[in-house]
């Protein structure tokens, strides 16, 4: 066989590689273009569009950016709820990740029994659908009724200042949330830490480190990739939280006859940008943390 | 036997078991709340300060609600008849799609494979509130409102499935496929004679986490189906409870409805729990 051959044949080959992969994405392909990818290119169309319905379907009438400017200048309740939200995420996020990581470490000691406790951890996940926890807030299941009995608001005031007060009384009374948000978390951490060789323990402790100098010398810097991980999960999961009192302001826009369809996913669309924004941020922050201990060691 | 073992747990062990017992308690809270609220009698329903465990337990609270049911226009088999048809035939098809794309995604090379891998991460943030009139749309301009397709084929392309099965699979090893390769096994042969046996774990997973969308959707149910008939046990379920939420009466209905909702997703969850923790770990995404 000459080279031209071989090359066509091997051509050949590749090409049907390549359509064989085609072909088993197709199915997925077109379910996706069609339900998720070309909705999301429409609302972000309807964004820069008065949407109003009428008799024979929808009306589009091009406003360019009025309905970003209307979010932030007219709605007095976007703005508010936006920044609130986003304040307690802030507090959350790091609540939830540190949580994580303790429960996870102690997880992965050696004890009896120690898969069922694991899978007790995980179980909320599994439940955690929108309306089991909605029903569950409703009845007041979520709540703790020691914050009330025993007066904390003015000791958190006290501490903390008046002003961040209400976004730590919120935390406290969804400490029962924070559990249920973390088993995915506690999972990612769990898989990390198999990663961490045995034998590096060992060696340390050979050379005469307690645990707890193994905890900050070895067994936290190997997380940071995972910390990383989890941080992303938690925003993202946070973010799409069927309660979250911003998505509810989006639905109720959905609706109304004299803001509409449009403005609603102007809304949603500058809540994504935050929250793209957010993560960016995130990762810009881990990978820069990754690069100078690269260059320390 | 049990002695010598429990002379082996030592004092740093058993506060590390007392402590996450303690946890895990605090923890399973509300699903006994849940379960025990559903067997209360009307009056215990409305003590202060709520108790958790039910003192008289009654069945009552499912006969009102099948009752309330069967006065209404559609009866309330045909929900839940919409209901199963729809998760089946639904799970069926996110399986098989999903298995399919998160197979090459992992194993092949094609044109724009980075491109729907980015595309596939994107759409993990995006809120699903935003798509709801777009796809209405779509569905209408397919005309397949008041079909089961209008349930099902919304839920097909499922970007969660497809990313935790491209996590799996890959770590299948490359030279079993090219083993059967040699061996003169087809493209589709090797899918489904050895890369769906060893993804199961991360089927079961998705399964469940499909299962539990599909079966509390109402989004598909208020939004593409005109028909009453069309319509699942979920958007019945919820649109009494939002109907009763102020009424004395409705009460306890909401408390059985609530239990029935979330006992399908425990079952689920009991027969394929130990393979998911499995895919957990391995794949470290939800």
């Amino acid at each position: 066989m000459n080279a031209k051959a071989r090359r066509r044949v091997e051509r050949l080959y590749q090409g049907k590689k390549y359509g064989v992969g085609l072909l088993f994405m197709l199915p997925w392909i077109i379910g996706f273009c069609l339900f998720v990818a070309i909705p999301i290119g429409w609302s972000l169309f309807m964004t820069f569009n008065k949407v109003q319905v009428s008799v024979g379907g929808f009306k589009y009438e091009w406003i360019g950016m009025r309905n970003y400017r209307d979010a932030f200048l007219k709605d007095n309740v976007f703005p508010i709820e936006l920044i609130t939200y986003f304040q307690e995420m802030l507090l959350m996020v790091p609540i939830i990740v540190i949580f994580a990581l303790l429960i996870s470490l102690m997880l992965n000691q050696k004890f009896p029994g120690r898969f069922i406790y694991r899978a007790l951890f995980f179980l909320p996940v599994i439940f955690a659908t929108g309306q089991v926890l909605s029903e569950l807030f409703l009845q007041g299941a979520g709540d703790i009724p020691f914050l009330e009995q025993y007066n904390l608001l003015p000791i958190v005031e006290e501490y903390v200042g008046a002003q961040f007060a209400g976004t730590v009384m919120d935390i406290l009374g969804k400490a029962v949330l924070i559990l249920w948000y973390s088993g995915v978390q506690i999972l990612i951490f769990i898989a990390g830490f198999q990663t961490i060789s045995p034998t590096i323990y060992e060696a340390v402790r050979i050379d005469g480190a307690s645990p707890w100098d193994s905890f900050w010398k070895i067994t936290l810097p190997a997380c940071v990739p995972f910390i990383s991980l989890n941080v992303l999960y938690t925003i993202i999961d946070l973010f799409t939280f069927p309660l979250n009192p911003v998505l509810a302001h989006v639905r109720d826009n959905m609706f109304k006859v004299d803001t509409g369809y449009g403005y609603a996913s102007a809304l949603a669309w500058i809540y994504f940008a935050f929250i793209f924004v957010l993560i960016a941020l995130v990762l810009w922050l881990f990978n820069r943390s990754l690069k100078t201990r690269r260059a320390h060691s | 036997m049990l002695l010598r073992k429990l002379r082996k747990i030592t004092a740093f062990q058993a506060v590390l078991t007392s402590c996450l017992t303690a946890l895990a308690v605090f923890m399973s809270l509300p699903i006994i709340f849940i379960i025990n609220h559903a067997f209360k009698p009307q009056n215990e329903l409305f003590l202060f300060p709520p108790r958790f465990f039910v003192q008289s337990p009654t069945f009552r609270n499912f006969e009102s609600l099948i009752l309330h049911a069967s006065n209404a226009t559609v009866p309330f088999t045909r929900y839940l008849f919409n209901s199963i048809i729809i998760a089946v035939l639904t799970l069926g098809c996110v399986i098989l799609v999903s298995t399919m794309a998160g197979y090459v995604l992992a194993k092949y090379r094609f044109h724009f494979k980075g491109l729907i891998m980015s595309m596939i991460t994107l759409s993990l943030m995006f809120a699903p509130e935003t798509v709801g009139i777009p796809r209405y749309l779509i569905i209408s301009g397919i005309g397949i409102n008041d079909t089961y397709f209008g349930h099902i084929l919304p839920a097909l392309a499922s970007p969660v499935a497809v990313f935790m099965l491209v996590g799996f699979i890959s770590q299948i090893p490359s030279e079993l496929l090219e083993a059967a390769k040699i061996d003169g096994a087809s493209h589709l042969g090797i899918f489904a004679r050895i890369v769906l046996p060893l993804s199961v774990p991360a089927v079961a997973t998705i399964s469940i986490l499909t299962f539990q969308g599909v079966w509390g959707d109402v989004e598909t149910s208020t939004l593409f189906m005109q028909e009453e008939t069309m319509r699942t046990l979920a958007f019945y379920v919820n649109s009494l409870l939002s109907g009763l939420q102020n009424s004395v009466a409705g009460q306890n209905m909401a408390a059985a409805a609530g239990l029935l909702m979330f006992l399908p997703n425990l079952i689920i969850f009991l027969l394929f729990q130990k393979r998911v923790l499995e895919t957990m770990v391995h794949s470290g995404i939800k």
